[in-house]
């Protein structure tokens, strides 16, 4: 691979499957602070919870998708946590983060050719019981890296608040981005946590004022800025939308989807486009398959570590131009009931639960059928951002 | 510039850029200076240098400095000193320590040091002497050779910090 100064990434070459896949089922575990609970109780129960919402048996699932991250919850733990013992087709290219959203590619390949009916794709963590044996808490991944070790945390440049404030700060030296622009994603998500039941800040209100007034820990950013640390997971069910349309609820279909890829990784510090994510290849990728436009969206949930990775997926994404972020999010534009571009409308992880995107593609599908806390009217078609760094993914669904 | 840099003894792919598990090397977060990437890079800074890869086969600055050029896919490469000047490209202001052993630093600014000789070379970086309200996009730097060290931990190593040049 060679390539030109400033050429920053590239789209996966994804074939059409728009149409081809259904998610039939999904549920999510309770979400909390350190609860003592271990990543496969977790993750079990978000499963129990998709397969009564899809009213299929834990028999019935003959595939299933999980990411290569520590944990999680492969074909041994499922026959071991339900106590059962037939075959079952796996793939480590689901979970959360950027897989959540890239899982359905996958599945459908499956499902085309017969290995597998009912694909489960399911991720987890207990980070939130586990974050004290970590080194900086959820910053590990990052401290195992060896060219981190030796060349940034000697430094102090170290965890992820820290590098995604730097590029909060450069977003607002270039584009003018303002402290109030990203307080406004912070607000709009608490607003739809106090509105769903199941989101860990439900009961903690969160003004402009009151985010305006919190300290700088990371100037430019608040605590509100970043993303909790939980124990939480969630499990979507994929199948033909043939086999979906007996199912007890509405399908969701998965209509486009596309995977960005940066070359510098999560060497963030040395990626050309400082302030961009690779929603950039991804989201026009995931749009032509699916035949729409970031304009048909009536809901957008992507993966939030940050306000500014929000801000940046917005632009990288199609909803506005690159750099208009700040002036578009502002104001109630994401919050549900704006009618125009409704945000991660269960909280997101900024205020539901950092259970790294699982649950936003739940929120979508919840959405879709119309049985969400905070119901967005009339909402035809969802998308879901992931991120993780190195790759960035759209996946855009529609009421089925 | 220095003679062609024998090739790390380590594994080229990405996995052996990582260590699995808690971080139990006990001088972490000091750099481990005998690694075989980087370990130019801190001997020069014991000598109050600053050194950055430049790739053999094409001549552009390899940082970081890994086993393939990303614009070339060329190997061999070596260390070149550099001016120690640059611009600063952004910074952050730390008032809470990520780390047990970044405890006696708060408040601290970490910073990405865009080099003149290649502003795409960005060097992360400390921000020391200067009051981090008098920082602004761009404004000129300059290395400072400083020893680093940490909390509850061993030794010391001379680190490339900046100042308002």
């Amino acid at each position: 691979m060679a390539i030109e100064p400033g050429e920053w990434g590239y789209a996966t070459d994804f074939a059409d499957v728009n149409g081809q896949v259904a998610i039939c089922g999904v549920g999510d575990s309770d979400m909390s602070k350190a609860s003592g609970r271990t990543t496969t109780e977790i993750v079990g129960q978000a499963v129990e919870r998709a397969l009564a919402d899809a009213g299929l048996e834990p028999t019935d699932i003959d595939g299933l998708m999980y990411s290569p991250m520590p944990e999680q919850f492969g074909v041994a733990a499922f026959h071991e946590y339900f106590g059962t013992s037939h075959d079952i087709w796996e793939s480590k290219r689901g979970g959360g983060t950027v897989g959540a959203a890239t899982a359905p590619y996958h599945a459908a390949e499956a499902l085309r050719d017969g290995r597998a009916t009912y694909v489960l794709n399911t991720f987890g963590v207990a980070w939130a019981t586990q974050r004290g044996e970590m080194t900086g808490g959820p910053g590990e991944a990052h401290a195992q890296d060896l060219f981190k070790q030796n060349l940034e945390i000697p430094l102090g440049w170290f965890p992820q608040p820290v590098y995604f404030a730097t590029i909060a700060r450069r977003h607002m030296h270039d584009f003018g981005t303002t402290e109030e622009q990203l307080g406004a994603i912070a607000v709009a998500c608490r607003r739809h946590a106090n509105l769903n039941p199941e989101a860990v800040m439900h009961e903690k209100p969160l003004s402009m004022e009151r985010y305006l007034a919190s300290p700088k820990f990371v100037d430019p950013f608040r605590k509100e800025d970043c993303c909790l640390i939980s124990d939480g997971g969630g499990a979507y069910i994929m199948t033909t939308p043939e086999r979906a349309a007996d199912a007890p609820k509405r399908p969701a279909i998965v209509a486009g989807l596309g995977m960005g890829n940066a070359y510098t990784g999560t060497h963030w510090a040395q990626q050309p486009a400082f302030t961009s994510t690779p929603s950039v290849f991804s989201a026009p990728a995931a749009f032509s398959m699916a035949g729409l436009t970031p304009a048909d969206v009536d809901l957008f949930t992507c993966y939030d570590p940050f306000t500014i990775v929000t801000l940046m997926q917005i632009e990288d994404s199609g909803f506005c131009e690159k750099g208009a972020g700040g002036e578009f999010v502002a104001g109630d534009t994401l919050h549900y009931d704006s009618g125009k571009l409704a945000h991660n409308t269960h909280g997101g992880m900024l205020s539901h639960a950092y259970v790294l995107g699982i649950s936003h593609v739940v929120e979508v599908v919840r959405q879709l059928r119309g049985e969400a806390a905070a119901q967005v009217a009339d909402c035809e078609v969802g998308v879901y951002g992931g991120y993780t760094g190195p790759q960035g993914s759209t996946l855009v669904l529609t009421k089925g | 510039m220095t003679a062609s840099t024998p090739k790390p003894k380590v594994k080229t792919d990405e996995t052996s850029h990582r260590v699995e598990g808690h971080i139990t090397r006990s001088t972490f977060p000091l750099p481990d200076v005998t690694w075989p990437y980087t370990a130019e890079f801190w001997a020069a800074a014991d000598r109050h240098e600053l050194r950055i890869p430049v790739c053999d086969t094409c001549g552009r600055y390899r940082w970081y400095p890994k086993a393939t050029c990303l614009y070339c896919d060329g190997e061999p490469y070596s260390w070149s000193e550099v001016s120690g000047r640059g611009t600063l490209f952004s910074w952050v202001v730390v008032a809470h320590p990520f780390l047990p052993q970044f405890a006696d630093m708060v408040p601290y600014v970490p910073a990405l040091v865009a080099l003149e000789e290649d502003p795409a070379v960005r060097v992360p970086t400390r921000m020391v002497d200067c009051d981090p309200a008098d920082l602004t996009f761009d404004m000129p730097v300059t290395v400072t050779f400083r020893e680093i060290a940490f909390t509850g931990v061993d030794g010391s190593v001379t680190a490339p910090l900046f100042v308002p040049a």
